[in-house]
């Protein structure tokens, strides 16, 4: 490896990697300011415990949330008040989603790992979604109303489908840095421009961090989302977060690209679809108990459908950003290629890690709250 | 190649420390406890009682045989119990006892039972201290860290401490209340580097100070 090169893309590196730890200390800060207020002075009295828009994401969703039971209740004596639940369930569905951390390291990670166009990050986006809404009316549908199995029983299947999809996430993950490995090796050993091309290309580095800091800090946020609970003063509690309803785990778009690329593409969506929502869950069982099935698989769908629009925009600004990123950093030879392999491979490697650390993070502590 | 692993292991590090839950809440559960105290002035243990919200009650009785259609005995509850206490003891029943500071631990639950009225499903519970404790001051806290589950105090009589020395004076502080927050903050997260500790935010706090 050439001094000029190896310089290069190391810049564009530490610009990825200054402009997510800057985004993971402006979260801090701005958590701690908003919701904690690091000071110790008095908040205002009566003031919320979260504030700003992640305090509004979290009190919007719990508003909705709520508001289900009592709608599903109506609807049995007023048929109309299905349409409210379903406005309900649609509005929730796009809050959840957009709620910060949510999962959605996994879907940007991919995004920016695979050269995709933006097209095929909604369609996964999509086709995730309605699994993951196919997938909790099966387990009630199956468990509880042809076989009338206790809550016990149900949440242990959501804990065995849930390591699944763990495991499943992580092996995606070290498939991706197999391959993205493969790239970014090549892309070293490739030969290098001449120096002043490097340095040149050297020169869009730090635009090309830019571009990708969006995909970078959805992929931290989520994570720390994740992890945090190894942090949790020793308590080692999990709980089922949901990360998963937000169709977190948006499949590679390239995972559909390529011959056999619909096959691959089934198998992004299931390792990531088959993990469903925990609330999705409860709705439908609620729903089950007040002889209202049908309008909780309505609901559940509709939910999916809500999710599936947030993520599908996350997808989309993932993409842009990665584009943004290639033509800033030029050349397809030399530095540029480099950097983007290197960026590929730093991508599908956060994929991995979010598997791995999810998959660890059940074993340290249950995840799917079962009591 | 060496250097580029180090910066992905920084980024990796990063990512995994830092840390803010943003989970919302999928069960409410409104509560009321009770700090048991011995005849000799000495705390030995909490009773709580905790009301789940309507969806999760319908939940958790699902699949559960009955008699009589919608309405559940004591004793057609009492598996469903025993799998509550069984499971909560993983979460260490979020309640969170300190004595002058010192943490303090708890006994398996004991008189513990369901109860089915209104649509809601009550679980009753005693924790007693591994060992009973007599401190100048005890803590209680009462939430979940990671905020699936949300701890309310009943509006009325939300604690009450039972056989307490007269001297002993109750302070509860509800989460909502700007005070405590800034209070948990100083004392604990800010000093501690735990102020990662998203539900701590939503905790509910009991202090009995005993001269």
């Amino acid at each position: 490896m050439k001094p000029a090169s190896h310089s290069s893309l190391a810049r564009g590196l530490a610009v990825c990697v200054a402009a997510a730890f800057a985004m993971l200390m402006l979260d801090g800060i701005i958590h701690a300011l908003m919701a904690q207020n690091p000071f110790g002075a008095p908040r205002p009295s009566g003031a919320e415990p979260q504030a700003g828009i992640v305090g509004w994401l979290l009190a919007k969703q719990s508003e909705f949330y709520r508001e289900m039971s009592s709608t599903i209740r109506a609807a049995k004596s007023d048929g109309a008040a299905v349409w409210t639940l379903l406005a309900i369930s649609f509005a929730y569905g796009i809050f959840h989603a957009a709620g910060p951390g949510h999962g959605k390291a996994v879907i940007a990670s991919y995004l920016v790992a695979n050269q995709e166009t933006a097209r095929r990050g909604i369609v996964l986006s999509f086709a995730s979604a309605l699994m993951q809404s196919l997938v909790a009316v099966v387990i009630v549908g199956v468990s509880a109303w042809l076989l009338n199995a206790t809550a016990k029983t149900m949440c242990s299947a959501e804990k065995v489908i849930e390591i699944a999809s763990y495991a499943l996430i992580a092996a995606f993950g070290a498939r991706l840095v197999w391959t993205k490995g493969g790239g970014f090796i090549r892309a070293l050993q490739a030969p290098r421009p001449l120096p002043a091309m490097a340095l040149a290309a050297a020169a869009h580095h730090d635009h090309a961090g830019h571009g990708h800091d969006h995909s970078h800090v959805h992929a931290h946020v989520a994570h720390h989302d994740h992890e945090h609970r190894h942090d949790d003063h020793g308590h080692d509690h999990g709980h089922v977060h949901d990360e998963h309803c937000g169709h977190s785990h948006g499949p590679a778009p390239s995972e559909l690209a390529g011959p056999g690329g619909w096959q691959r593409g089934f198998g992004a969506i299931f390792a990531v679809g088959i993990r469903p929502c925990s609330g999705a869950i409860l709705v439908l069982v609620f729903a089950l108990a007040q002889g209202l099935f049908w309008a909780g698989i309505a609901a559940t769908f509709v939910m999916g459908l809500g999710t599936a629009i947030t993520v599908a925009t996350i997808a989309v600004v993932a993409v842009s950003a990665k584009d943004l990123a290639r033509r800033l950093s030029g050349t397809k030879e030399g530095g540029g290629a480099l950097f983007m392999r290197g960026v590929e491979f730093g991508a599908a490697g956060l994929v991995l890690l979010f598997g791995v650390g999810l998959l660890f993070g059940y074993l340290a502590a249950e995840r799917v709250t079962c009591f | 190649m060496r250097r580029l692993f180090g910066l992905l292991l920084l980024a990796g590090a990063f990512a995994l420390g830092a840390n803010t839950a943003q989970a919302h809440p999928h069960v409410w559960i409104t509560a009321s406890s009770e700090l048991i105290y011995a005849p000799d002035g000495s705390i030995s243990g909490v009773r709580h009682a905790w009301t789940f919200d309507d969806m999760f009650s319908t939940y958790a009785l699902q699949g559960i045989e009955t008699k009589t259609k919608g309405v559940y005995t004591r004793e057609e509850l009492a598996s469903l119990a025993q799998t509550n206490v069984e499971s909560l003891k993983e979460f260490g029943f979020f309640t969170f006892a300190r004595a002058d500071g010192k943490k303090e631990k708890f006994q398996e639950p004991v008189d513990y039972f369901l109860e089915y009225k209104d649509a809601a499903l009550t679980l009753h519970f005693i924790l007693p201290l591994k060992t009973p404790v007599k401190p100048k001051q005890l803590a209680v806290e009462v939430f979940d860290p990671a905020f699936f589950i949300d701890f309310k105090y009943a509006d009325k009589n939300p604690i009450r401490l039972v056989g307490a020395p007269a001297a002993c004076q109750m302070k509860f502080q509800r989460p909502n209340d700007g005070t405590a927050n800034a209070q948990k903050l100083g004392e604990q997260n800010f000093m501690n580097g735990e102020n990662s500790n998203f539900g701590m935010m939503f905790a509910n706090k009991v202090t009995v100070d005993c001269p």
